[in-house]
């Protein structure tokens, strides 16, 4: 036995042949199981360190590759089946720290992966199988893009390094250059040995802020070649750059704020990644300065505060209902995304803009205090330079002006709440806000809500970073990542109460996350509103032609989805997920109840919940298309 | 050009947040309209629609989902006047 040990260690005999060679020693297969784990532990450990934390490895190209992706911190790779990248899953077996998710298709299974990394704020890897694969996973990379996310993707190229540039099976010229717009970093691995080397560089682009995605890429030769390299822990080669604002910056803008009759904060996703919720309470508790937010991923501040005026509905800043005459702005931590000519914030108040995604500054807006940093360290500095400013003076202007503040919110949430009052409020099928009140009602009060039904807008969930409901929205607005981004986010937080409100438009795009939901044991419940149409296209369009012979004729080809009217319950259960139709708000509560006790227990659940087409143009039975190929055959096969 | 068509051309006329013409005087239907749609829609989001006074009314109450902030008195004044105005009867 001894000798066979000593052969395995040196790489003599197979994994396979050492476990019969004991056997047939006299062992029984699970104390020859037992060894076999004692020796691999040996195995690996002879890759250890040659010298401080950089490990010499040797071993295969595809070995290197978990190798690296451990030392990065990775716990988890998402990824769909490929033959090239049989050296990284051999690995594997014996590294079980490092967890392979097999994903049905690499749209949902990104967004996935995304989901995680929002929710733990640890790194993660895609993979996907050549260029087919990739072209699946670009979708969600955009979102990765748009949002900010720090993923890193990988896929070979299905060309051989010795055969590259033939037209071969799967080949595509400069695989890598397809995804460079949509990405911080892409790189081509020249070597074997240089696969390390890459993934380092991939990550350290991506979690170097502002976040965002990165791709590599190699021969798939690579992973089968034998190599030596150098393996280099996470922290020793990303620096997780976190910045100070200008001093002399942060004391102008001070001044402005301590000064101005009105100002007004903005709040932003930096805020969340940098878990600087509360030292944005404090900044707007100290000048009693009301707060709200352009459109975002999540919800950066606490709905119910008295000083929240509510997120902003309109194209600026000049469509809020209040406050007005406000004569500072600042923005902590808004991407700022415009989606019409005129700027976001309006030309007049002066503008401080903090915030670490340097690039989009000054792109739109006028700005008097630009404050490059992280914005936690920022909000420390500036409530630092505030302090030190205020006057018994400017204190009574705060006090003041927060009553102000805290009236308007009172009426407000008052004025929201009168939404019950909807003539629609108990028809079936039922109004999404309806919907969405009640799923609000029954909600955790530490609830995660995912939400991908564009059309639908959020009431009636008091969000709030600091312990409460927490908000995981999208403005990438690729399909299809809800499901997945839910089943992602419940991978990182067990914990908590995790539920996915997705149209049935965005639904179809990638429910194929719900079979990882069963097979994970991810305990999700996804809410489809499911009112067979596309309506935001639907609305948008007439809006575009209005008066139209579309609208004339009641002839819109691009947004009715029933007539067959999809099943949803019936495709969740396709994916080994329990689930039920919806068709009034009495069923709703019921079949909530249901959705619990399934969680409970340790199982996702879906509700399909028939809901109303509302808003203008609908036709009671919309008209399709008159496609029907079977009546034109001539044949009846 | 259509009656409808005139009032709204009148309607987007009406400078946002007209006030009414005495402190005392509640604003109708139009300048509420006017006062609080405008901000965020052009006309054609509804120039051509033609329902009932509790279709409009059913319209507005989903802006108060999206934000908007509205009294019960003031969702009903707009509903009327759009139920009058673009109701299925209007030309």
């Amino acid at each position: 036995m001894r000798d066979l040990v000593v052969k395995y260690l040196s790489k003599g005999v197979s994994r396979r042949n050492f476990v019969t060679g004991l056997t047939k020693a006299g062992l029984t297969m699970t104390a020859a199981q037992s060894v076999l784990s004692s020796v691999s532990t040996v195995t690996l450990a002879q890759t250890a360190p040659a010298t401080g934390p950089v490990k010499t490895f040797e071993g295969h190209g595809g070995a290197a590759f978990a190798e690296q992706l451990i030392a990065s911190g990775v716990k988890y790779v998402f990824g769909n089946s490929a033959s090239e990248d049989a050296q990284f899953y051999e690995a594997l077996v014996d590294r079980p720290q490092l967890k392979y998710i097999l994903t049905p298709h690499e749209g949902p299974g990104a967004a996935m992966a995304a989901g995680y990394v929002k929710a733990s704020g640890e790194p993660a890897m895609v993979m996907q199988a050549g260029v087919v694969g990739m072209a699946n996973a670009i979708g969600q990379m955009f979102n990765a893009h748009k949002e900010q996310t720090p993923l890193v993707f990988y896929s070979y190229r299905t060309d051989q390094s010795r055969r590259a540039g033939r037209d071969g099976f799967e080949e595509v010229l400069n695989q890598e250059q397809m995804v460079q717009p949509i990405t911080k970093y892409t790189w081509l691995a020249r070597r074997g040995d240089m696969i390390p080397e890459t993934v380092r560089r991939a990550f350290k682009a991506a979690w170097t802020p502002p976040f965002g995605p990165s791709y590599i890429s190699w021969h798939s030769d690579f992973n089968d070649e034998k190599v030596k390299t150098e393996i280099i822990p996470q922290d020793q080669f990303d620096p997780r750059m976190r910045v100070r604002p200008n001093p002399d910056d942060v004391q102008r803008a001070a001044k402005l704020l301590v000064e101005a009759r009105m100002p007004l904060m903005v709040v932003g996703d930096e805020i969340y990644k940098a878990k600087a919720a509360a030292k944005a309470v404090k900044l707007a508790e100290l000048l009693g300065m009301p707060v709200t937010q352009v459109r975002q991923l999540y919800a950066n501040f606490p709905e119910g505060h008295p000083l929240w005026v509510g997120n902003l509905a309109g194209g600026n800043l000049n469509s809020l209902p209040y406050p007005k005459g406000v004569d500072v702005v600042i923005n902590v931590g808004n991407k700022f995304q415009h989606n019409g000519a005129n700027p976001i914030v309006p030309r007049g108040p002066k503008f401080i803009d903090m915030r670490i995604d340097h690039w989009s500054m000054g792109n739109v807006m006028l700005t008097e205090v630009p404050l490059v940093a992280d914005v936690g360290y920022g909000l420390d500095d500036m409530i630092a330079a505030v302090e030190q400013l205020m006057t018994a003076s400017t204190k009574q202007k705060a006090a003041e002006r927060a009553e102000d503040v805290k009236k308007f919110s009172t009426m407000a949430r008052t004025l929201r709440g009168q939404i019950v009052n909807s003539p629609d409020w108990d028809q079936a099928p039922l109004i999404a806000d309806r919907l969405t009140y009640e799923v609000a009602r029954f909600a955790d009060p530490d609830a995660i809500i995912v939400h991908e039904a564009g059309s639908v807008a959020l009431h009636s969930f008091d969000f709030n970073p600091l312990g409460g409901r927490e908000l995981f929205f999208y403005y990438g607005a690729h399909l299809g990542s809800g499901v997945g981004t839910a089943a992602g986010v419940k991978l990182a937080r067990p914990n908590q109460q995790v539920i996915c409100l997705v149209g049935d438009g965005s639904f179809t795009f990638g429910p194929t996350a719900l079979w990882n939901m069963a097979r994970l044991q991810l305990p999700v419940i996804t809410v489809v509103y499911n009112n067979h149409a596309y309506s935001g296209p639907h609305s948008r369009v007439i809006n575009n032609v209005p008066g139209g012979r579309m609208v004339q004729t009641g002839q819109f080809v691009h947004d009715y989805l029933g007539n067959p009217d999809m099943d949803m319950a019936s495709i969740a259960k396709g994916f080994g997920v329990d689930g039920e139709v919806v068709q009034n708000p009495t069923q709703l509560r019921e079949a909530l109840a249901r959705a619990r006790k399934h969680t409970v227990e340790g199982k996702p659940y879906l509700l399909d919940v028939q809901v109303a087409r509302k808003g203008v143009g609908w036709a009671q039975n919309p008209w399709v298309p008159p496609i029907r190929v079977a009546e034109t055959r001539t044949r009846k096969v | 050009m259509s009656i409808r068509r005139v009032i709204l051309l009148a309607l987007a006329s009406v400078p946002l947040l007209a006030a009414p013409a005495s402190a005392q005087q509640k604003p109708t239907g139009a300048e509420l309209i006017a006062s609080k749609c405008f901000q965020c829609h052009t006309q054609a989001m509804w120039q051509d629609q033609r329902q009932d006074t509790r279709a409009w009314e059913a319209n507005l109450y989903r802006m108060v989902g999206r934000g908007a902030l509205w009294s019960t008195e003031e969702i009903k004044l707009m509903a009327e006047y759009l139920g009058t105005n673009f109701g299925p009867q209007a030309r």
